[in-house]
C-alpha cells in the first residue's frame, strides 16, 4: 500500500515577514491534508524580521515542534533564492522530534551545547535517537566545545549535525529559531527519535594550491601568524598587495571567502576548511571556525565541476543507507554559492537528480557545515568548516 | 658535517691501523694495514661526495618548491581576476535578463502601481542588489512605498518620512540620471539615508515620463566598492527608462480603455432604447390589429344588413324596380362585397399577426388544389382570354392549411390577371427542392418598377401603374399572402421587370410521404 510522504514543503517569497511565513506555512500544511504536523524546519531570510516571520509560521503551525534559522540564500526544489521563508513540515508517522537552545554559546559553548541536547532530550518521548540536527550562530566559534557538552548528554555514538545560520554576508547577526523564540548568539539541536534514520554527506571539492603553512600564532578563530609571519602578508603574497588593499578599504572579504584555508588532517588528502571572513583591528584574520596552533594550512582553490561533483559526491553518500527517503535538507556553504555564481542552481539540479526529484528539499546557504567527516582530529567525529556541501536525508533503514 | 657511527668506526680502525704500521710487525700484516687505510679513505671520499649531491638536490628540490608556490601565486591571482571577470559577466548577464524578465511581465498593461510591484526580489537580485525599496510619487511632496523588498515597514516610513521632510525627493526626481550615494564617499546630506538602510551603496532613480514624476527606486548593496557597482548608474537608468515606458503605455491604455468602453457604454444604451422602442411598436402593432379586428368585426353585421336588403330589394320583392333603381342597387350589393372582402382580408391578417390563428398542418392533393383555384379563377382569365397554364413537376401533395393555402395561389392569381393585358399569358408552377415546395405565379403584364418592390407586401399599399387608377382593390391582397405563407413557416419573394410581367414565388413545407425514398 501507498503511504503519503510525511514531509511537505512550502515556500514564500512575500516581501512582508509575517505574510511570508504565513504563506509558506499554508502552503506546506496545503498539501499535509488531513494530517497533523508535528515538527516544522524553517529558513528564513536574514533581511526579513525573524519574530514576525516565526508569528506567520506558528499562526498556522500552532502546535508544531518548530526549529531552523536565518540564512545566507535560501533553497527550494527549484534552486537557490533569497528574501523567502521556506518551510518543510513533517507529519506525525513514528517520526519524533523536539527542540532544544542554548544560549551564551559565546562564553560558555560546552554549556550552551549541554543546555540544547539536555531540553531536547526531555522533549523526545521516544528512547531511539536518531541523531541531532544543529543550527548555530554562523558568526560564533566554539561549535567542539559545545558539541562535547551535547556529547556528554546523547553519548559521543550519536550523529550531531547540521548548519551555522548565515545573514545574507552582512555578519553582522544571524537568527536560530526554538518554537516561537528567534535567538542570537545561541545554538538549538532538533532531536529525531523514532523509527527515522538520518543519512550524512559532506564534500567540498576544493584542492590545495599553496604550500603548507604552520599556524604559528592565533587565538580561536582570529589567525595571526603563519610560518612566524603575519597572516595577511601571507595572503597578500598570494593575491597581492593592490587587490589585498582594495579589499581592506572596501570591505570586500566576500572575494576572500572564495579561497578558504584547509587545516591538514590526519587522514591523508582531507582538509578542514575554513573561510576569510573579516580583517580583524589588530591586524589578524577572522576564519570561519577556531585555528589550533601548530596546526598546518594550505590556501585552497576551487572551481565549478568540482564542486558540482561534491555535490553530487555528497548526496550519494547522504541516501546510500536509507531505503526510503523522506526528506532532503541541503545545508550548502555560502562560499559555494560565491564560486559557482549562476551555476548555483545546477548545483541544487545535480542534488535533486540523485536523491530523486519527488524528495522534498529545502535548505539554505550558510557559514559552516557541522558533520562527521570520519577522523578524530582534531575536533572530534563532527567538525565544523566553511565550503562544503552538507546533504542530510531523512528516511527509513 | 656530521659523522655517522660507520665513519667514526672506520677513522678509528684507520689510527688503529697506523699504530700498528709504527710497530714492529711482518710485512703481510703491514699490506693489510695499507690496504684498509686506502679503503677506508676511499670509502670516505665517496661519502662526501654523495653527501655532497645529496644537498645539491634537496637545494634543487626547494628552488622547485619555492617556484611551484610562486606559480601558485600566480594561479590564485589569475584565478581571482578570472573570478571577478565571471562575477562582473555574471551580473552583467543577470542583469540583462533581469531586465529582459520586467520588459516581459510589462508587456502586459498593467495599472502603475501594478507596475512598480513587478520588482520582486528576485528581478532585484537580478540586477545586483540585495534590498530596494519602490515608490509612487506623483508630486515631488507625495511618496508611498509600492514595493519593499528586504526592509520591513517602520524602517521603510522612516526613510520616506527623511525624503520628504528634508526636501531630498524633489532634488532626487530633477536629476536626469540616478544618484549613487556609496558609505566613505556620500555628502553629509546623504549620509542619513545609508544610516537608515544600514547600506554602504545605495542608488537612487526616478521614473519620470513625459507627463512627470511618477515614481522612485531606492537599490541598495551591502558592497561599497566602486569596482562592484560599475555599470550601476546605466543599468539603473535604462530600468528607470523602461518603468517610464511602462507607465506612459499604461495611461495611454487607460485613455483608449476608457474611451472603448464609453463607446461600449453608448451602443448599450442605444440598444436598449431600440429594444424599448421595438417593445413599443410590437404593442402598438397590437393594439392595431386589436382595434382592427374589433372594428372590422363591428363593421361586418351592419354590412351584412345593408348586404341583405338591397338584395331583398333587388329581387323585386317590395315591387318592382326602375331600371336606375336597379343599377344603384347593384352598385350598393358590388361595394357592399368589396367592403366585406377588405374587412374579412383586414380580419384574417389581423388574426394571423396576433397569432389568434393557427394554421393547420394537413396534406393538401396538389392537382385538386389547383383545379379549384383555376375554376375559381377562370371567368375572370376567359373575359381577358389570358391563357393559363399549370404545371406540376411530380408535386402530389402539399402540407398546410386547405381553407388559408389557396387563398394564397387566389391573391396572386387575382393579382396577375389584373396586371395582365388580354390576350397575356399566366403561368403556375410547383416543383420540390428538398424539403420544400417552391410555388411560382409568373405573369407576362405590364411589370412593377424596381422601387415599388420592397413596398408591395405592405398593407394598402397599391403600385401607381395606371390599371390601379382603373381597377379597385384593397391593398390587403398581397400583404394577407406574405402572412399566410410565413404562417405556413415559408417565404415569398417577387421579381418583375417593367413591361415584360412579374413572378411571385413562395416556398411551402412538401409533403413528408413525398420526401421519403421510393
Amino acid at each position: 500500500m501507498l503511504t503519503a510522504n510525511p514531509a511537505v514543503l512550502g515556500w514564500s517569497g512575500s516581501p512582508s515577514a509575517f505574510a511570508a511565513g504565513q504563506t509558506a506555512a499554508r502552503a506546506a500544511l496545503k498539501q499535509l491534508g488531513k494530517r497533523r504536523a508535528q515538527c516544522a524546519i524553517v529558513f528564513g531570510s536574514s533581511w526579513f524580521d525573524q519574530a514576525q516571520l516565526l508569528e506567520g509560521v506558528r499562526k498556522v503551525f500552532t502546535s508544531a515542534v518548530l526549529a531552523g534559522g536565518s540564512t545566507a540564500g535560501e533553497i527550494t526544489p527549484e534552486g537557490p533564492t533569497s528574501h523567502s521563508c521556506v518551510v518543510l513540515a513533517l507529519a506525525e508517522n513514528g517520526m519524533m522530534a523536539s527542540v532544544g537552545a542554548g544560549t551564551n554559546l559565546e562564553d560558555d559553548p560546552r554549556t550552551a551545547g549541554y543546555e540544547a541536547a539536555q531540553q531536547a532530550v526531555h522533549g523526545l518521548a521516544s528512547k531511539a535517537r536518531s541523531g541531532m540536527l544543529l543550527f548555530g550562530d554562523g558568526l560564533l566559534t566554539g561549535y567542539a566545545e559545545a558539541l562535547w557538552g551535547i556529547q556528554e548528554v546523547l553519548g559521543t555514538s550519536s550523529l550531531v549535525t547540521g548548519g551555522l545560520m548565515g545573514d545574507d554576508l552582512r555578519f553582522h547577526q544571524t537568527y536560530q529559531y526554538a518554537q516561537d523564540r528567534s535567538l542570537s548568539r545561541a545554538i538549538v539541536g532538533l532531536l529525531f527519535g523514532g523509527t527515522c534514520k538520518i543519512g550524512v554527506g559532506v564534500e567540498h571539492g576544493f584542492e590545495p594550491i599553496s604550500k603548507p603553512r604552520q599556524i604559528t600564532r592565533s587565538r580561536a578563530n582570529i589567525l595571526y601568524e603563519l610560518d612566524g609571519q603575519p597572516a595577511s602578508s601571507v595572503y597578500e603574497e598570494y593575491f597581492g598587495q593592490e587587490a589585498m588593499e582594495a579589499m581592506r578599504q572596501e570591505g570586500l572579504t566576500r572575494r576572500l571567502i572564495a579561497y578558504p584555508l584547509g587545516i591538514q588532517m590526519e587522514a591523508p588528502g582531507r582538509f578542514l576548511l575554513r573561510a576569510i571572513r573579516a580583517f580583524s583591528e589588530d591586524g589578524g584574520l577572522v576564519c570561519t571556525g577556531e585555528m589550533p596552533e601548530g596546526g598546518w594550512v594550505q590556501l585552497m582553490i576551487g572551481s565549478k565541476g568540482l564542486a558540482l561533483e561534491a555535490a553530487s559526491s555528497a548526496a550519494r553518500q547522504a541516501i546510500q543507507s536509507l531505503r526510503t527517503v523522506h526528506f532532503v535538507l541541503v545545508l550548502d556553504s555560502v562560499v559555494r554559492r560565491l564560486l559557482l555564481g549562476r551555476e548555483a542552481a545546477e548545483e541544487i539540479a545535480r542534488i535533486r537528480q540523485i536523491v530523486g526529484p519527488s524528495v522534498p528539499l529545502a535548505g539554505c546557504y550558510t557559514y559552516g557545515e557541522q558533520a562527521p567527516l570520519g577522523t578524530p582530529y582534531p575536533y572530534g567525529r563532527s567538525s565544523v568548516q566553511t565550503g562544503a556541501c552538507l546533504v542530510i536525508a531523512v528516511g527509513q533503514p | 658535517m656530521k659523522i655517522s657511527i660507520r665513519t667514526f668506526i672506520i677513522l678509528f680502525v684507520s689510527a688503529l691501523g697506523l699504530g700498528i704500521l709504527a710497530f714492529e710487525f711482518d710485512w703481510l700484516t703491514k699490506l693489510l694495514v695499507v690496504a684498509t687505510l686506502l679503503g677506508g679513505i676511499g670509502y670516505l671520499a665517496l661519502k662526501f661526495d654523495y653527501q655532497q649531491q645529496r644537498v645539491q638536490e634537496l637545494n634543487h628540490l626547494r628552488a622547485g618548491y619555492e617556484q611551484l608556490d610562486q606559480q601558485a601565486k600566480l594561479i590564485v591571482r589569475t584565478d581571482l581576476e578570472l573570478h571577478r571577470t565571471q562575477e562582473e559577466l555574471d551580473h552583467k548577464l543577470a542583469s540583462l535578463f533581469a531586465l529582459h524578465e520586467l520588459g516581459r511581465q510589462l508587456r502586459v498593461n498593467l495599472q502603475p502601481e501594478e507596475i512598480y510591484g513587478q520588482l520582486n526580489a528576485q528581478l532585484i537580485s537580478g540586477f545586483g542588489f540585495s534590498r530596494a525599496l519602490v515608490g509612487v510619487c506623483r508630486a515631488p511632496e507625495e511618496l508611498r512605498w509600492q514595493s519593499l523588498v528586504g526592509i520591513e515597514e517602520p524602517a521603510a516610513e522612516q526613510v520616506r518620512r527623511h525624503l520628504l521632510d528634508r526636501g531630498a525627493l524633489r532634488e532626487l526626481l530633477s536629476r536626469p540620471d540616478p544618484k549613487t550615494i556609496r558609505l566613505g564617499a556620500a555628502a553629509p546630506a546623504d549620509q542619513p539615508l545609508l544610516e537608515l538602510l544600514s547600506a554602504r551603496t545605495v542608488v537612487v532613480a526616478g521614473v519620470s515620463p513625459q507627463a512627470g514624476p511618477q515614481g522612485l527606486l531606492v537599490l541598495i548593496r551591502e558592497g561599497a566598492g566602486a569596482a562592484e557597482g560599475r555599470g550601476d548608474e546605466e543599468l539603473i537608468a535604462v530600468l528607470a527608462t523602461q518603468l517610464a515606458i511602462a507607465v506612459e503605455n499604461s495611461a495611454l491604455y487607460e485613455e483608449a480603455w476608457g474611451a472603448r468602453r464609453e463607446l461600449e457604454q453608448k451602443v448599450h444604451e442605444r440598444t436598449q432604447e431600440l429594444a424599448s422602442a421595438n417593445e413599443q411598436l410590437i404593442r402598438l402593432n397590437k393594439s392595431k390589429s386589436d382595434f382592427v379586428s374589433a372594428v372590422s368585426h363591428e363593421l361586418r353585421t351592419p354590412l351584412a344588413a345593408i348586404k341583405g336588403y338591397a338584395s331583398l330589394l333587388r329581387s323585386g320583392q317590395f315591387g318592382e324596380l326602375a331600371k336606375p333603381q336597379a343599377e344603384r342597387l347593384a352598385k350598393i350589393e358590388k361595394h357592399t362585397d368589396l367592403l366585406t372582402q377588405l374587412i374579412n382580408n383586414l380580419l384574417d391578417i389581423a388574426r394571423i399577426e396576433s397569432g389568434r390563428v393557427t394554421m393547420e398542418s394537413r396534406p393538401i392533393e396538389a392537382e385538386e388544389l389547383m383545379a379549384t383555384v383555376v375554376e375559381m379563377i377562370k371567368p375572370q382569365v376567359d373575359a381577358k382570354r389570358i391563357a393559363l397554364k399549370t404545371r406540376l413537376d411530380g408535386v402530389r401533395q402539399l402540407v398546410g392549411d386547405p381553407t388559408h393555402l389557396p387563398r394564397v395561389f387566389m391573391n396572386l392569381l387575382s393579382n396577375a390577371v389584373k396586371y395582365t393585358p388580354e390576350g397575356g399569358s399566366i403561368a403556375v408552377h410547383l416543383e420540390r427542392a428538398g424539403g420544400q415546395v417552391i410555388a411560382s405565379v409568373q405573369d407576362s403584364g405590364c411589370g412593377i418598377s424596381p422601387e415599388e418592390l420592397p413596398k408591395l407586401f405592405q398593407e394598402f399599399y397599391r403600385s401607381g401603374n395606371p390599371i390601379n387608377e382603373q381597377v379597385r382593390g384593397t391593398g390587403l391582397g398581397l400583404a394577407l399572402a406574405k402572412r399566410i405563407v410565413e404562417a405556413h413557416h415559408g417565404r415569398i419573394t417577387v421579381t418583375s421587370h417593367v413591361g415584360k410581367g412579374t413572378t411571385f414565388t413562395f416556398t411551402l413545407p412538401a409533403s413528408p410521404v413525398e420526401q421519403a425514398p421510393a
